[in-house]
């Protein structure tokens, strides 16, 4: 199985959202959760805080720390998964039927094993 | 990560915790506050819309929501600077994160009661408790009472300036001020119910769910010991025996059937059964009420196993008692009816001619529909027919214009009888 990072791309929530519709939305990834689980495995997933950030560089001998966000973009990282599958052919029809892909894209990028043969 | 493929949140989690956790926190924050309880409330599920997807569900749903929100309403008032006798009241009524499980009924009884105030406008008391309590959106609310979103958020934002103008609070009324306040509390849960019921079968889904949410809150309402009254155990037994018929009301291409032309085996017998017990509870006090009533009307047909063996002597008579307390057309129409049933079809259409001439029923297409009927089990069907022409000729919703242009359509094909 390889491991595959996964980028939730989006524009973020209508925070006049009702909570029941919150609950069917929510309802929806969980299904999906089950899904992948079905075909690979989700290994982990965290949510990142708000658009903000850091971007650290070094220029002629300084550190120049600048305030993200990084990518002139409408939508921002949201979050990440990292999920198990076969393939990336495996990886798309994991994600085909994501919730996220209402509101927002996701990147998919395999990440790379660290074994002695490489 | 909570990956189990067993079951999922229960059923309307977000919107009933939206309403617990509003009524904990403004009770202690303190009704001018209400905004600020409604905020925080709103951004912890905004959180766990935000978190649950990735990290999956927390074992504790609603504890989760209710420790964001408490968390969110201290860094608020830390912020704004406010006294630390308030931060200690939030504090102490808060030892552990209240579990969803454990409804704080105090809490919730207290808001309920100060929604449906007397003070504030019948329709902002309907928008209040809908939003505060049954912690339905502005845009839902709208939809339910055909307005727009922003009619029902201006009334929100009038109801809640006058709730601190005029002092309004979350305090338990005085004993003797209690009944008055009740019954203002009764009187908007019938109006959901019966918003909810005249819409169901049709397609707008938030209407449909005003019957489920009238029913939970007469539950919360009859939980709490200093509730726990007469006219709310009639009130339930009303609105349980008329949901008890929702499944049959409608024929499988939802098409509205009436009373006699249910399949009776379809009506829901727990929710008749429970509807029984609180009828029975209902008469242990020495008034009778509109809802008394009406929940024994609706008893009569529940408790009959089809129209011709309904006991309808007594449902005539409970409508001449139900006419005397509530003096409406529509309560006579329906009376009108039931005499039909006891005295013969020539009696009702009397009743009924008679009410036709009174203006209140002048656009109510139920009086002509119910002319129809009669006219037609007389044997007169060309008559029939121009009652229900008449009746399509008023504003209908558009189920029921199906259910009467099917009786058109069979009253023309119909040779008279005599």
């Amino acid at each position: 199985m390889a491991k595959f990072l996964v980028l939730a791309r989006g524009q973020g929530t209508d925070p006049r959202m009702s909570p029941e519709d919150m609950q069917k939305l929510i309802e929806r990834y969980r299904s999906w959760t089950e899904r992948v689980a079905r075909a690979g495995q989700l290994v982990h997933g965290e949510k990142l805080r708000s658009p903000e950030g850091r971007v650290v560089r070094e220029k002629g001998g300084e550190l120049v720390v600048t305030d993200g966000p990084f990518v002139e973009s409408k939508e921002f990282l949201g979050g990440f998964w990292i999920i198990e599958a076969p393939s990336y052919d495996a990886m798309v029809e994991i994600l085909r039927d994501s919730p996220h892909l209402a509101s927002g894209s996701l990147e998919v990028r395999q990440i790379e094993e660290m074994t002695p043969r490489g | 990560m909570t990956d189990d493929a067993v079951g999922g949140l229960v059923d309307h989690l977000f919107r009933h915790s939206a309403g617990r956790m509003v009524a904990v926190l403004a009770r202690r924050l303190g009704a001018d506050r209400l905004d600020l309880a409604e905020e925080v409330v709103q951004e912890a599920l905004m959180q766990a819309l935000t978190t649950w997807p990735y990290r999956g569900v927390p074992d504790n749903p609603g504890g989760w929501l209710f420790q964001v929100a408490h968390h969110r309403a201290l860094d608020r008032l830390r912020r704004d600077g406010v006294l630390r006798a308030k931060l200690e009241s939030l504090g102490a009524g808060w030892s552990a994160p209240a579990d969803p499980a454990t409804p704080s009924v105090d809490d919730e009884l207290a808001m309920i009661l100060m929604c449906c105030h007397p003070a504030l406008p019948r329709p902002a008391r309907v928008a209040l408790t809908l939003k505060t309590v049954g912690g339905f959106s502005v845009e839902e609310i709208a939809a339910a009472f055909l307005s727009r979103p922003a009619t029902i958020a201006q009334r929100l934002v009038r109801a809640k300036r006058q709730i601190r103008a005029d002092g309004l609070g979350l305090e338990m009324p005085a004993d003797d001020a209690l009944p008055a306040r009740l019954d203002s509390v009764l009187d908007v849960l019938y109006l959901l119910f019966n918003e909810g019921y005249a819409a169901h079968g049709g397609d707008n889904l938030v209407r449909t769910e005003l019957c489920g949410e009238a029913i939970r809150l007469a539950r919360l309402v009859l939980a709490h010991p200093s509730t726990e009254r007469p006219p709310v155990h009639a009130l339930l037994s009303l609105m349980l025996l008329q949901s008890s018929r929702l499944p049959a009301r409608a024929d499988e291409a939802g098409d509205l059937l009436l009373l006699g032309e249910q399949d009776r085996s379809r009506w829901d017998l727990a929710l008749i059964a429970e509807g029984l017990t609180h009828l029975e509870r209902a008469a242990a006090g020495d008034t009778i009420t509109v809802f008394h009533v009406e929940a024994a009307i609706a008893a009569c047909h529940a408790a009959a196993p089809d129209e011709a063996s309904t006991d309808w002597p007594y449902v005539l008579q409970l409508y001449d008692d139900l006419l005397a307390l509530k003096p409406s057309p529509v309560v006579a129409l329906n009376r009108a009816i039931a005499l039909a049933m006891v005295e013969g079809t020539a009696a009702g259409i009397r009743a009924l001619e008679a009410l036709g001439r009174q203006r209140a029923l002048a656009r109510y297409h139920l009086l002509p529909a119910a002319l129809g009927a009669l006219w037609r089990r007389a044997g007169v069907p060309l008559t029939a027919a121009r009652y229900y022409r008449a009746a399509l000729a008023l504003p209908v919703s558009s189920p029921e214009r199906r259910f009467l242009l099917r009786r058109l359509g069979e009253c023309e094909a119909e040779p008279a009888s005599r």
